[in-house]
């Protein structure tokens, strides 16, 4: 993708104020509408009120925990892609959030062109989903 | 006559369309283009996972070689990543081919329950009690009380040698204290919080942990289990108070390969009053700096480690130190090594001061070979009260011998038969009291080292004139240059540049978790019987001792050569010194993280699913992820092929390759591989937008092909191309994938099966803007030669390939080579290579019997793909 194609939404939800204001600075400069939140409830109030096309979506937060967050953005939309990060002490549950339907799964530290691509693939496999909605006429179910 | 069949196709092709697509509607070719790019999607995010598994099968293969230190959570982030990319794969395979193999997730989820059930395997102790008296111990207990403790028990209720009363506080009490409060919970948390075992903070965690278990209460039985043993033992002194040594006993601690040496906490002269203070600073020294630094680059995760803890009754030593049973330098060597101080033996092994030496040759009667007495300046003995002090040893007393030959004869025998009990050299200290009585404190086995000796032609005067230092103790052999940092206090530590020589005045154990970081050690006092020689031969770092004014004589920031074997220290760097080189430990092996990954990686790495072809080769039989992820890889290649093939889609539909005439290349557009939507039964080579298409065809028709067979005068293009005409022009509709030359392509993707001649082979490449995506392989088989000379031209090209970079690897006649994250130009340059080789490799199998032939065939391919590369892209 070029930088004008990166040009849609992309909510970036972590508790850590300067790993999310430096990524979604990372990521603003590579062409996406950042839009950020710093607790799952905010993430979810943002959902209803903007909606974007893919979420990044940190595992370990206080309040709302990151895999309840991801299941609250999917009971809203979903065709909502996510993509979940972790710290690398917190790798149980991977599996488990995959089964749920996470479209991937990233360990941090990250590397920013790895979470870019990543973004940019949940991007063009949303937009195939709607599509293929499109044409089938019916809502896809979340993946069990 | 060619034109002719192509026109006669043309005609023919026309026809056959114009029967197809009317049939299709509008609507039915937007959901069809969906599918199919859907599919594709799937199919390029498959081959991504795909990646991402063979690196990190790779991470854990070189881990299991056991040269790098690597963490719990290097085998847990691994594994996950791992599991994760073979869900994505096989959730994408589902997009593929919807239901078609559901039963690889059953496949999935019994390997990830046997992955799961290793990493989640905890020990469990099946003996509760929380005290044991020394007089019921033994080397059977060592899951109960730790080595040091269980080897003492022995020693006094087997061999019947003099060991100090006392009793072990066991691993039941280490659980128990751990768990009492949540105080294992709360250090599990205070780590994670720190971050990754790299780059957390570790002095700072260190700390807070210590804190944490000093502020902790030893929990009542704990307590009232010690109280009573402490009773017995002062019943049994005729109600006298007993000062105690409190030692640890850790599992792990003293055992073969791994010493921990000096990374616990010891205390000495110990008062029953004080007693608990102390067992904490024990248990909590399981956290301190060097002992978490330690436990990390050899292998051991925080819950392998009991921290058991040993109660002796306090000797009041004349003299003591620590016997070899051999020489640890050298295990040819089987002359007993005694080191000796006057007082405790703690001098010995703390290495900040000199100590006399003993070597005992294990003739009939033992003759006592060398003396080497030193000037022991100082001693540590008890103090009145409690604890310990280091004094000074009055100027007689310090140059005298600290054993009398008797003495050290005894000491000898003691050795002997300690080491012919456990049938391995030993490493044990003892000490004499006033009464001459010798009392053992601890035997564990020795690692010796490998001698090895300087190549013969090594002249040592020619280096004459940069020695700096001579006459200094090798503590570890070795020979290792870098630039000199002295650490005279704490703070120096963290300054430490990697790869540095570490200079000290004394081998304290506090320097310990700088060695495995140094190039080499030198220290003007200590001896090789230290704590920090004994951590420097584990981790294979030379070490010269006992080097006088080194801290005066050596300069912060100059190079220079430590040959520790010849107890010197040269300015510069010594290359033919340094050629005296020796094999690396390998730290890793057999710990038990290294263990775990090795069980780990059974379910991960090993192929059963090797043939495509066999009945096996079915999702029910995967037993590993590799299966897993082979199979479904061989299959989503199948399945692009087949959909692209079985659905009567004229853009979709296989072309033909038009280059110049039609040639036997048909070529299967996935996505965005043509320039535009092509609804001919032919594509023109200017059509095709693959990036990695064009660049193996660019290599491919780059260089004529010049024999065999011989040139026929017809001229370049028809020979260049005899291999891949194809005279019968109508493609039979069923064929399979791997019965004709195919690619199946899109603008970063291509696939290419083909059989030229006698043999066949894949390629696969993704070129695109991501670097860290990229990848190539190319797996090759067969010929038409015999056996031997169809291996000789698998080798051929292998050797080829690697000089390009590939990794390549050859199984039987199969040449298996891939190469990934390089960049777009770098990877077009590669496939020039294959589709190069592709052409020019046919029937070289039949000249691999003749070597002149095969130079000559080397050196012309060789020079062809230089200038290939050199070409402007």
């Amino acid at each position: 993708m070029d930088k004008k194609q990166r040009a849609f939404k992309v909510l970036l939800v972590d508790d850590e104020d300067i790993f999310r204001e430096a990524t979604a600075r990372q990521l603003t400069v590579r062409g996406f509408i950042v839009q950020t939140a710093a607790s799952g409830e905010e993430a979810i109030a943002q959902v209803n009120a903007d909606p974007p096309e893919v979420v990044v979506l940190d595992q370990q937060m206080p309040g709302l925990h990151g895999s309840e967050t991801f299941i609250a953005i999917k009971k809203i939309d979903p065709l909502i892609e996510v993509i979940m990060l972790t710290g690398n002490t917190s790798v149980d549950n991977a599996i488990e959030l995959m089964q749920m339907g996470t479209f991937d799964y990233l360990m941090k530290p990250i590397n920013i062109d790895e979470l870019l691509y990543k973004i940019e693939d949940a991007y063009t496999r949303k937009k195939l989903n709607e599509k293929q909605q499109r044409e089938a006429g019916q809502p896809r179910p979340l993946q069990s | 006559m060619l034109k002719k069949l192509a026109t006669f196709s043309k005609k023919f092709f026309f026809l056959d369309q114009e029967e197809r697509d009317p049939v299709l509607h509008a609507e039915e070719v937007e959901a069809l283009r969906l599918a199919f790019k859907s599919r594709y999607h799937s199919f390029k995010l498959l081959l991504a996972a795909n990646n991402r598994i063979l690196e990190g099968m790779a991470d854990i293969e070189r881990a299991l070689q056991g040269n790098e230190p690597f963490s719990m959570s290097f085998v847990q982030t691994r594994c996950t990543a791992i599991s994760v990319n073979v869900f994505r794969m096989i959730n994408d395979m589902e997009n593929i081919a919807p239901g078609k193999y559901t039963a690889l997730k059953d496949s999935f989820v019994a390997i990830q329950k046997r992955i799961d059930t290793l990493l989640g395997a905890r020990k469990q102790i099946a003996d509760r009690r929380l005290v044991i008296p020394l007089e019921s111990l033994s080397s059977k207990m060592i899951d109960l009380v730790g080595g040091k403790m269980a080897n003492l028990g022995d020693i006094k209720n087997t061999l019947h040698m003099h060991v100090p009363d006392g009793f072990a506080i066991t691993a039941a009490a280490h659980e128990m204290f751990m768990q009492a409060d949540g105080l294992q919970r709360e250090i599990d948390r205070l780590f994670q919080v720190a971050g990754s075992d790299e780059d957390r903070n570790l002095d700072l965690v260190s700390s807070q942990i210590r804190q944490l278990i000093m502020a902790a209460e030893v929990p009542e039985p704990i307590y009232l289990a010690v109280v009573e043993a402490y009773s017995r033992m002062k019943e049994a002194m005729d109600g006298q108070e007993i000062r105690m040594a409190v030692r640890s006993s850790a599992f792990g601690e003293d055992t073969e390969n791994t010493s921990f040496a000096g990374q616990y906490r010891s205390e000495l002269n110990v008062s029953f009053s004080q007693f608990f203070y102390y067992y904490k600073q024990v248990m909590a020294s399981k956290y301190s700096v060097q002992a978490i630094a330690y436990k990390l680059s050899r292998g051991f995760r925080d819950e392998d480690i009991a921290m058991c803890v040993g109660c002796l009754a306090m000797i009041d030593a004349i003299a003591g130190g620590v016997i070899y049973t051999q020489n640890p330098l050298d295990n040819k060597d089987d002359a007993i090594y005694i080191n000796s101080t006057w007082g405790l033996p703690k001098a010995v092994v703390d290495g900040n001061d000199l100590c006399d030496l003993f070597v005992v040759s294990r003739d009939d009667n033992l003759t006592i070979q060398r003396r080497e007495v030193q000037n022991k300046g100082y001693q540590i003995v008890c103090l009145e009260g409690e604890g310990c002090i280091r004094t000074e040893t009055d100027d007689v007393l310090a140059a005298k011998p600290s054993l009398t030959d008797a003495q050290v004869l005894d000491l000898a025998d003691h050795a002997i038969r300690i080491e012919q009990f456990y049938e391995t050299p030993q490493d044990i200290e003892w000490a004499i009291d006033i009464e001459g009585k010798v009392s053992i404190l601890q035997s564990r086995p020795l690692q010796q080292l490998e001698a090895v000796l300087p190549g013969p032609d090594l002249d040592l005067k020619r280096f004459e004139s940069s020695l700096l230092a001579e006459g200094g103790i090798n503590a570890s052999p070795g020979v290792a240059s870098g630039k000199v940092f002295k650490v005279a206090k704490k703070v120096d530590i963290l300054q430490f540049p990697e790869g540095a020589v570490l200079v000290v005045e004394q081998a304290l154990p506090a320097w310990a978790p700088l060695v495995a970081r140094a190039a080499a050690v030198v220290s003007e006092q200590g001896g090789f019987a230290g704590h920090l020689a004994n951590v420097a031969r584990e981790f294979g770092i030379p070490a010269v001792f006992g080097v006088k004014d080194a801290m005066g004589r050596l300069h912060n920031g100059d190079s220079v050569t430590v040959a520790a074997d010849l107890g010197r220290v040269y300015l510069g760097n010594i290359g033919p010194l340094l050629e005296w080189t020796r094999p690396e430990p390998k730290l890793m092996l057999g710990s038990p993280i290294f263990e775990l990954l090795k069980e780990v990686s059974r379910h991960i790495i090993p192929l059963h699913l090797l043939d495509p072809e066999s009945r096996d080769f079915a999702p029910q039989n995967c037993g590993t992820f590799h299966d897993i992820t082979r199979f479904i890889h061989e299959k989503s290649v199948l399945e692009m092929f087949s959909f692209g093939k079985d659905h009567h889609f004229s853009e979709r539909s296989s072309k033909q390759l038009h280059y110049r005439v039609p040639m036997n290349w048909w070529i299967l557009n996935l996505d965005d591989g043509f320039t535009h939507e092509i609804h001919g039964k032919y594509v023109k080579l200017e059509e095709i937008a693959s990036i990695p298409m064009l660049a193996f065809w660019d290599g491919f028709a780059a260089i004529p092909w010049d024999g065999p067979p011989a040139m026929d005068g017809k001229g370049m293009t028809s020979i260049m191309f005899r291999s891949t005409m194809n005279t019968a022009l109508v493609p039979g509709i069923k064929s399979k994938y791997a019965d004709r030359n195919y690619f199946m392509i899109s603008r970063n993707f291509c696939t290419l099966s083909s059989r030229l001649g006698y043999h066949f082979s894949t390629m696969e490449a993704m070129v695109s803007e991501r670097s860290g995506e990229n990848y190539l392989g190319f797996k090759f088989k067969g010929g038409a030669a015999d056996f031997e000379r169809c291996l000789g031209r698998v080798h051929f090209i292998r050797d080829i390939l690697e000089r390009y970079g590939f990794r390549a690897t050859v199984n039987g006649d199969n040449l298996d080579a891939r190469m990934e994250g390089h960049d777009m130009d770098y990877m077009i340059g590669r496939l020039k290579i294959l589709g190069y080789l592709t052409l020019h490799t046919r029937q070289l199998d039949m000249i691999m019997g003749t070597s002149g032939l095969v130079t000559y065939y080397m050196n012309k391919l060789t020079k062809d793909i230089d200038s290939l590369l050199t070409e402007a892209p």
